[in-house]
């Protein structure tokens, strides 16, 4: 799935974010004009600007135009995207889709093993935080779910608290997945801020890896990491914020993970849910694959345990990431499919399985690297 | 430490040696507890009622440092991260600990709840264990007057708990039914108007129960308790009645009130006695086949036996080889796939593998008498708990707190409750304060005071420590050499907190 | 001067050094034995108390069941030393994890290390006031 492409711009000035439409007639302040051909007079209403595949384009009224685009395709009508200085066109919102994610910042306080999305160490907390501000408005008020991850959302300061104060005001209905670490959140004021928001539709999803700290701390590198985390839970519990614990399963976490599964009911029994899931071959995970492979198949006795543990005492249980035919036929109940649509995908072997159309199959990045026990079910 | 600070600029990978935050292979101790198990195996428990199963001899290497952060890398991990030991002098998660202590004690912050209303002291059975009831018509001496019933619903909302529970016991409280439906209707407006959620469970033989009653109690949402003690041989020889079987009236009483209240409206307990010691699968199979969810063994009355003497012990000693007979056939139902329990294991599964608590008065501590429950009894005195009242019927008037007349600060903080609750917590009293078991098991001063003549009690000899001891320890027992029931134990565990 | 543990006319007698024993996990000890036995403490010299128990008249016992009693005595004091020193050495956290149970997060502790990241991050200009 394409969500970025790039053209020549002329006039553009500064990041500038709009929705996009092909239709002159829906054309409005907030949205930008795509054409595929030449056009020769411009629409007479106020619009951002144009977005157009030309080779050449000679400026009309001194309009924003961004031209020599390679394709327009991928983007449906409706679909918000930024526009650069620099002519890189960022699809942010796409209407079709149900895992539309905001970028809150790519800094990170932590450095997982097996980051999808590696930390980068450049502040670009204020320039994201403009087009967030721009993008929020424009999302459609029924959107049913919006995302927002890091790197660590967190590290945002105060324009965190202002994200998800504006995003509150104009996504009333809209649930809101945040991913974060939840260290910071071990400052009680830090929660208590998150409390006053009080967005019933929020839900933090935060990583823990192990039960005791050595080893969580290692699998974020981070000194400390996991102290902090788990107070960060209890303070954001106590401001009664829903919370979703999540586990990636890999060679550091499966050791002791029935002992963790065990840790987050006494410990932890406030969260509403818990993701068990699999490791993406994607960002760092590549470069420790060493450190951190260990087949599916291979852990499934673990995995199931913690699983059917944690839905014995009542809480609600979901494993990520996993073909069913890893899994035991009990365990298919906790199953979900997880990975967004354009980053998914299934082995030509899976054609012949009748259990296609359950199956989450796999990230497109995992083709490379899967289970060898992978095998169509009849 | 070793090792410079990591450059915190740099984002290269560091080995898992390097997150070690206390390389001196030096710990702290916290507040944990110790008990053996079996031969082979030891366990302790930390301060929130965490349990960690050791091989023998390791609590001995763990207090004398002689753990090998490496070679001991499991145990070292689990210590650590179940709060009993700590690299630093404050464990760096003590906050979510104390609330973890908070979350167990929780029953203290919602204060009484259970208020037990004895509405006639009347009954139609003459049961030879029960040295409470009169088989008389003198409703003038022996049924609460309504002014009292006043007085007791106007206490009963004074208590801070949100909600409250209204208990009519007796001799046989039907025999009172007119002044029961009294007290419902006006608890049930008092309720509405101050916002409580208000309760109501009659407790009754159910020989005098029928359409009538029943139509009013599905009417008010009242709950029906009775009283089973097992097939009829059993039941019919515990509880007399002239003329009749007392167990037909029952089983009769349960299947009516099922039929109009609904099935799960109707609760039974049983007591055991010394008939049915002898009885324990049979009672279980009757439980199992009237279709309860399953079934309390209650311990003998401390009031049957003259537990003063040597030969409690021995009582005590048939009743834990009854129990275990009982849970034995009880799980027997579970591995067949039946969801069937025991319920006095279930309270302290709950404890043992959950970190919420159960209000269940007789095993808490402090101690649930006044904190969970008040008993009115039916000529106005106010009593600490059912035990109370019954020693009162002997003249023994130690757990007297007063009389409806008094004023609820005298009743619930006066100079007898405070005297009570210098003894009402077991973390402070000897046997106790060092007992494994603490955080499962509970105080119980009045019974303390019914056989051993003293509040403080004495634990070597006392029966309720050696009964909570050993099955405690059994159920840990069973548990941790069989993942069957583990898995069973830690879904009765589960079904209690909700 | 070395004892040697024993049983003598029906009492059984087991030394403890004064320096590993605390005279608290002996009393603790014998409180479980005081319902069947008469107990009693003393200094057999100034490094070794002389514990011993001995049957109530009511409680006759076999040769076996002594030397079954001799071993359980010695486990338990065992026992009783070790559960002191723990609540000795960790009765002041204990106080201290209960005061914070019935308080209302007022005395939370600081919360360990840093939440930097390598631009610097700083966590206390977030502090509400
Ligand atoms: S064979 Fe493919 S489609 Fe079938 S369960 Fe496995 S991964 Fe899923
Ligand atoms: S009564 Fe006995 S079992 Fe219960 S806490 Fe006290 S010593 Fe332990």
């Amino acid at each position: 799935m394409l969500l970025r492409t790039k053209g020549k711009p002329i006039n553009i000035k500064s990041a500038l974010v709009g929705k996009v439409t092909r239709n002159p007639e829906r054309l409005d302040e907030n949205s930008f004009l795509l054409v595929e051909g030449s056009i020769s007079e411009l629409p007479s209403k106020n619009f951002i600007g144009i977005l157009s595949r030309q080779d050449e384009y000679e400026v009309i009224n001194s309009e924003n135009i961004v031209f020599k685009i390679p394709t327009l395709e991928h983007l449906m009508e409706g679909d918000i995207v930024s526009v650069g200085i620099d002519g890189n066109i960022n699809t942010l919102y796409r209407v079709n889709s149900f895992h539309n994610t905001l970028l809150a910042t790519e800094r990170c306080n932590s450095n997982c093993l097996m980051c999808s999305q590696p930390p980068k160490d450049k502040n670009d907390i204020n320039n994201l935080y403009e087009i967030n501000k721009k993008l929020i408005p424009l999302i459609p008020k029924d959107c049913i779910e919006l995302g927002i991850s890091g790197g660590e959302p967190t590290l945002m300061g105060d324009l965190f608290f202002d994200l998800l104060s504006q995003i509150k005001t104009e996504l009333p209905d809209t649930e809101i997945h945040l991913l974060t670490n939840g260290r910071t959140f071990a400052w009680d004021y830090m929660a208590e801020r998150l409390g006053e928001i009080d967005n019933k539709r929020l839900m933090l999803g935060i990583p823990v890896y192990s039960d005791y700290y050595q080893v969580h701390d290692y699998i974020v590198q981070a000194e400390n990491a996991f102290y902090q985390t788990i107070l960060g839970l209890h303070n954001l519990a106590r401001y009664n914020q829903r919370l979703e614990v999540r586990i990636v399963l890999h060679k550091q976490s499966i050791p002791r993970l029935t002992r963790l599964a065990k840790y987050i009911y006494k410990n932890l029994p406030f969260v509403e849910h818990v993701a068990f899931m699999g490791l993406e071959y994607i960002g760092y995970t590549p470069h420790n694959i060493e450190k951190l492979w260990i087949d599916p198949y291979e852990y499934r006795d673990e995995l199931g345990e913690a699983v059917e543990y944690l839905a014995g005492q009542g809480m609600h249980v979901s494993i990520y990431n996993t073909p069913l035919c890893i899994l035991p036929e009990n365990q298919w109940k906790f199953a979900r499919k997880s990975i967004s649509d354009w980053k998914n995908d299934y082995l030509p072997i899976c054609s012949t399985c009748t259990k296609l159309n359950d199956c989450g199959g796999l990230f497109t990045w995992n083709l490379k690297k899967h289970s060898e026990h992978i095998k169509p079910i009849h | 430490m070793i090792n410079e600070k990591a450059d915190k600029r740099s984002r290269k990978f560091r080995e898992i040696d390097q997150f070690d935050l206390n390389e001196q292979p030096q710990y702290y101790l916290l507040p944990f507890r110790f008990h053996r198990i079996t031969d082979d195996k030891e366990i302790i428990v930390n301060e929130v009622g965490d349990y960690l199963l050791l091989s023998n001899g390791t609590f001995e290497r763990i207090v004398k440092r002689q753990l090998d952060k490496k070679k001991d890398a499991d145990l070292y991990g689990d210590l650590i991260a179940n709060f009993f030991i700590s690299e630093e002098p404050i464990p760096p998660l003590i906050d979510v600990l104390a609330t973890r202590y908070r979350t167990k004690k929780l029953f203290l912050n919602y204060f009484t709840g259970l208020h037990i209303f004895v509405i006639s002291l009347r009954c139609e059975h003459t049961c030879h264990y029960c040295q409470v009831s009169r088989v008389t018509q003198n409703k003038d001496l022996y049924d609460m007057s309504i002014a009292n019933i006043d007085k007791g619903i106007d206490i009963m909302f004074k208590s801070p708990n949100p909600h409250v529970t209204m208990e009519f016991q007796g001799g046989e409280s039907l025999l009172a039914f007119d002044n029961i439906k009294y007290a419902v209707e006006k608890a049930e407006r008092i309720a509405k108007e101050v916002g409580k959620g208000l309760t109501k469970v009659i407790c009754s033989n159910l020989a005098l129960i029928n359409e009538e009653i029943l139509e009013y109690c599905k009417e008010h949402e009242i709950l029906i308790s009775t009283s089973l003690d097992g097939p009829q041989y059993v039941h019919d020889n515990n509880r007399h009645k002239p003329h009749a079987s007392s167990y037909e009236l029952a089983i009769k009483g349960i299947e009516l009130s099922r039929k109009v209240l609904g099935h799960d409206r109707v609760s039974a307990l049983m007591t055991t006695t010394k008939l049915s010691l002898d009885y324990p699968v049979e009672i279980v199979d009757e439980y199992f086949r009237l279709g309860f969810q399953g079934i309390f063994l209650r311990n003998i009355s401390p009031y049957g036996f003259a537990l003063r003497t040597d030969k409690s012990k021995y009582e005590t000693e048939k009743f834990l080889t009854f129990y275990k007979k009982a849970l034995d056939r009880i799980l027997e139902y579970n591995f067949s796939g039946h969801y069937f329990t025991e319920d006095l294991a279930k309270i302290f599964l709950t404890k043992i593998l959950t970190p919420f608590n159960v209000g269940f008065v007789d095993l808490q501590s402090p101690a649930g008498l006044i904190n969970g429950v008040i008993v009115f009894n039916y000529d106005g005195g106010v009593y600490a708990t059912d035990e109370s009242r019954m020693l009162a019927e002997q003249k023994d008037y130690t757990f007297k707190l007063g009389t409806l007349d008094d004023n609820y600060n005298d009743l619930f903080f006066g100079k007898k409750a405070q005297e009570i609750a210098n003894v009402w917590a077991n973390e402070a009293l000897s046997g106790c304060s060092e007992c494994a078991f603490q955080q499962y098991c509970g105080a119980d001063p009045v019974h303390n005071h019914a056989t051993q003549g003293d509040m403080y009690g004495y634990r070597p000899n006392s029966d309720f420590c050696q009964k909570n001891m050993e099955i405690i320890r059994y159920l840990i027992e069973l548990m941790e050499s069989d993942s069957r029931i583990k898995k069973i134990f830690e879904r009765w565990a589960k079904t209690s907190t909700h | 001067m070395q004892y040697k543990n024993e049983i003598k006319n029906d009492e059984i007698i087991v030394f403890a050094d004064t320096s590993l024993y605390s005279k608290d996990s002996i009393f603790k000890c014998l409180y479980w034995y005081g319902d069947k036995y008469h107990t009693n403490v003393s200094f057999a010299d100034n490094n070794t108390y002389r514990v011993s128990v001995k049957p109530l008249s009511t409680n006759q016992l076999s040769q076996e069941e002594q030397q079954y009693l001799l071993l359980k005595l010695e486990r338990d004091l065992v026992d009783y030393n070790l559960r002191d020193i723990v609540t000795k050495e960790t009765q002041n956290v204990r106080d201290l994890l209960i005061a914070k149970a019935f308080s209302n997060g007022e005395f939370d502790e600081l919360p360990p290390g840093d939440v930097s990241d390598p631009l610097g991050f700083n966590i206390n200009q977030l502090k509400n006031d």
